[in-house]
């Protein structure tokens, strides 16, 4: 995609050195309309293909024929800033939000949510050196533009905004819901640490098996125990299910832990409701620590070598 | 100490008198302390007075069978004796 | 000469801008304003007097009282039955002679009475890992098994046939309490209890043995255990020793022993370690005649009696747990080759905590297992080489129980106790009983206990 966008933009960039020279050359005055690219005529270029481009300016009767010398002015007056094409987006928006600024705003929770391009994204797509600082700029813009009321929000601002927006949205790669299965069981995966963990849960009365052996049997610490149900008790519901858990990988504390959150994804799939109640359990959440990565010319992750003179 | 059915945690007190004479009897057989001392001392001075390589090891107090000397030499040297005390 | 050159490396001193100091001065105006000034000196006594500076650390050690020799065993070894801390539970049953035989009885909780606890102190049946110490007096939870157990022992007298038994099961299942429970039985029906409470004392070589003469292969006696083991005999079934006469003539043993004396007199009759295994064994013997009361012959840690011991023979060859004449008696009554004729038990049971891994042993009771529950029997692993036939052939003429976690009930009748005792300070509903029940392992009491008792939550 990125590679047939840059080919694209390239192809463009050719045409209009080759074309727009003529055009800008036969009217002076409507360079400037012409070299302010507002974004809409911006993408209906993007689209048409630059042949076409060709065509249109070979067709229109060229005035001052055998005239050797013609001054080049290039496209917008952007060219002559570091960042022209980032410059004329910036531009661009900013008309975008004078024009639109008097409409009703929600607040930022309300607004939908976008996959907005992270600044390297940007200087990849572009192929500029775009500062952070004037990234944040037009970020700020972009989003103040996205907290128009969805409903008032004109035609112009909807297809601006999409220059800013990745192509894949992250938002709607969601997690197949856990469902539950002919024989009542839902089958929740947890992670913790190196330890991964299957937890099958049916209504039942209370009997918790880890890899086929009883919780004492699988954890000889207790606190062990607790965490590995404490998706249950925290919610009350130790004697209203069973448990059949597998797990694997890492020690005691990563497997218990593991299981929490197996357990408990098996449980919201039983009962959707007792989400928020887990999530203040810190059930919800996987807990992203694990060990820190050993580096070259320490002992440890952090430990340096004692000192030694010479 | 099986031979007399003497236990591990066995204490000299805890022992029948009847053991403790058996067993009497069994040391007087060795030749223990300074008998045993002397052999040893007896064994030494005889490679000595022969001139062998062992004997001129033991009197110069250096490793005798043939063990490195540039280091670790610590019980050599306090071991390997013509007039040998321990 | 040289101090002009000398001089003339030294850098020159600027002289500073006289502007700089009152600003710096300015920004603590307020600490000059208020620090005192001060005092003036007026004499050399004002002058700052110089204190003389020690590094030595005042000699203020407490010299600290280190425990006597065998203080600190007898610490990690004291079993403390009551506490006072502990809220006095009323209104539960004492056990009675047949009480842990009935049905009914199953699921409740019973006071051990006064006097069998100090029978059972002094046969050592409770042990320093069990929770005694945390309640004021000790009580027992009969569960489905006890019932069971119990009402077998009572078959068992009325057959005047022996009942042997193993127990085993998880750890921390309650298979010494079980035991314990069997001595209580004993104790409360007037039967003779022997009980050995760690099977290890036997053979990990850490007590006297002294062969017996003219035996092949060699035999070995464990005079100090033995002597040790008498006295608790006595101490514990003093009332039933001194009631029954003895039937045989045991006077070369002891002068003392005369024909009408009874068998509390035989047990008297070793004061020395020489003659207690002669004086055990005749007191066996007495016990295994027609007409004495019944036996109960309980034994802890079974895997430690199947196993090679750490004692030697005069020729250094490793001594089968089973030439020791104290163990061979156990293991002939558990197989059957002694037969009780009045009745009574031989009840070893396996421990978790303290135990090796035993194959011979763990297959002898799983066979046994299969064939009680009517399912195939497990076949020997054909890569194993350490099988021993001996223990099997002590093993097979046994019943095997194995205990494990007792049911919602059962724990919800002891977490009520508990709960009674000030030692469980939350609500006690289902939902508890069932969080403590899952925690315990399914309702493993021990585990139970720690899930709930040891804990420092409140």
């Amino acid at each position: 995609m990125a590679t047939i966008a840059t080919g694209l933009r390239h192809a463009k960039c050719a045409g209009s050195t080759a074309a727009a020279q003529w055009r800008s050359a036969m009217l002076p005055r409507s360079s400037f309309t012409l070299a302010i690219r507002s974004i809409t005529s911006d993408s209906h270029k993007t689209t048409t293909p630059p042949s076409l481009e060709a065509e249109a300016a070979a067709s229109v009767p060229i005035p001052y024929q055998g005239i050797t010398h013609a001054r080049v002015v290039p496209a917008t007056p952007s060219y002559f800033s570091r960042e022209p094409q980032f410059n004329d987006l910036y531009i661009g928006i900013s008309k975008l939000l004078t024009k639109y600024n008097h409409l009703p705003t929600v607040p930022p929770s309300e607004a939908p949510q976008m996959p907005w391009t992270k600044l390297e994204e940007m200087r990849a797509q572009m192929g500029e050196p775009i500062k952070a600082s004037h990234y944040a700029k037009v970020m700020r813009v972009a989003k103040r533009l996205n907290l128009i009321e969805p409903s008032l929000r004109p035609q112009e601002v909807k297809v601006a905004l999409t220059e800013f927006t990745r192509d894949i949205n992250p938002f709607l790669n969601m997690p197949n819901p856990i469902t539950i299965d002919k024989f009542g069981r839902a089958v929740g995966v947890g992670k913790r640490k190196e330890s991964t963990a299957r937890a099958f849960v049916v209504e039942g009365t209370g009997e918790v098996l880890v890899n086929g052996k009883t919780l004492s049997e699988a954890f000889g610490r207790v606190h062990d125990r607790e965490s590995a149900v404490w998706a249950l008790t925290a919610t009350q519901r130790l004697d209203k299910y069973n448990v059949w858990a597998l797990v694997e990988g890492g020690g005691t504390t990563g497997q218990a832990e593991a299981i929490t959150l197996a357990v408990a994804k098996a449980l919201v799939a039983h009962e959707p409701a007792l989400k928020p109640a887990l999530r203040r359990a810190g059930c919800i959440t996987r807990d992203p620590r694990t060990v820190e990565r050993k580096k070259h010319g320490h002992v440890k992750a952090r430990k340096m070598p004692a000192w030694v003179k010479r | 100490m099986a031979k007399y059915s003497i236990h591990n945690l066995a204490k000299i007190g805890s022992l029948t008198p009847k053991t403790v004479t058996s067993l009497t009897a069994e040391l007087s057989q060795m030749s223990i302390e300074s008998d045993a001392r002397r052999q040893v001392q007896e064994n030494i001075r005889r490679l000595k007075d022969i001139g062998s390589y062992r004997g001129r090891r033991h009197a110069m107090g250096l490793p005798v069978r043939g063990q490195r000397t540039r280091t670790q030499t610590a019980t050599a040297n306090k071991l390997n004796r013509v007039d040998r005390r321990a | 000469m040289a101090s002009i050159s000398l001089r003339s490396l030294v850098r020159p001193s600027l002289p500073v801008a006289p502007r700089i100091q009152p600003i710096i001065a300015a920004f603590s105006t307020t600490s000059l304003v208020s620090a005192a000034a001060p005092p003036a000196i007026k004499s050399r006594k004002d002058l700052p007097k110089k204190t003389k500076k020690t590094y030595k650390k005042k000699q203020n050690i407490v010299p600290v009282k280190k425990p006597g020799p065998g203080e600190r065993k007898a610490f990690r070894k004291r079993i403390q039955l009551s506490n006072n801390s502990a809220l006095p539970v009323a209104g539960l049953d004492k056990l009675e002679a047949q009480t842990m035989a009935r049905a009914e009885s199953g699921g409740r909780m019973f006071a051990v009475p006064d006097e069998v606890v100090d029978r059972l102190r002094a046969l050592e049946a409770f042990k320093s890992t069990q929770t005694w110490n945390l309640f004021r007096k000790p009580h027992v939870l009969v569960r489905k098994e006890t019932v069971e157990l119990m009402s077998r022992l009572e078959a068992s007298v009325e057959k005047k046939e022996a009942f042997k038994c193993v127990l085993t099961g998880s750890r921390l299942s309650g298979k010494s309490l079980m035991l314990l429970q069997a001595m209580s039985y004993a104790l409360l029906n007037e039967w003779v209890v022997i009980h050995i409470p760690e099977g290890q004392d036997l053979t990990n070589g850490n007590t006297e043995y002294s062969p017996v003469p003219d035996t092949e292969p060699m035999q070995f006696t464990q005079p100090v255990y033995c002597l040790k083991l008498l006295q608790n005999i006595y101490k514990a079934n003093k009332a039933v020793l001194e009631k029954t006469p003895l039937k045989q003539d045991w006077t070369r043993l002891s002068a003392t022993l005369k024909p009408g004396s009874t068998l509390a007199d035989l047990a008297l009759s070793a004061k020395e370690s020489e003659f207690a295994w002669p004086t055990l064994s005749a007191l066996w013997t007495e016990l295994t005649l027609p007409g004495q009361p019944p036996v109960l012959f309980a034994l802890d840690g079974l895997a430690h009696i199947n196993k090679v011991s750490a004692y030697r023979d005069p020729a250094f060859n490793p001594v089968h747990a089973h030439e020791l004449l104290l163990v061979r008696t156990f293991v002939d009554a558990l197989s059957g080759k002694t037969k009780l004729p009045n009745g009574g038990a031989v009840i070893a049971a396996t421990s978790e905590n303290n135990t090796h891994k035993h194959p011979s042993q763990e297959l002898a009771l799983s066979q046994l297992e299969a064939g009680q529950a009517g399912k195939p029997v497990p076949q020997p692993d054909p890569y194993e080489r350490k099988y021993d036939d001996r223990v099997y052939d002590a093993l097979k003429n046994s019943t095997v129980m194995r205990l494990e976690g007792v049911s919602k009930d059962e724990a919800r009748v002891l977490m009520e106790y508990w709960g009674a005792s000030g030692m469980l300070r939350s609500v006690l509903d289902s939902r508890v009983v069932a969080e403590k029940w899952a925690l315990g392992g399914h309702g493993i009491v021990g585990e139970m206990e720690r899930a709930s008792l040891m804990t420092m939550r409140v």
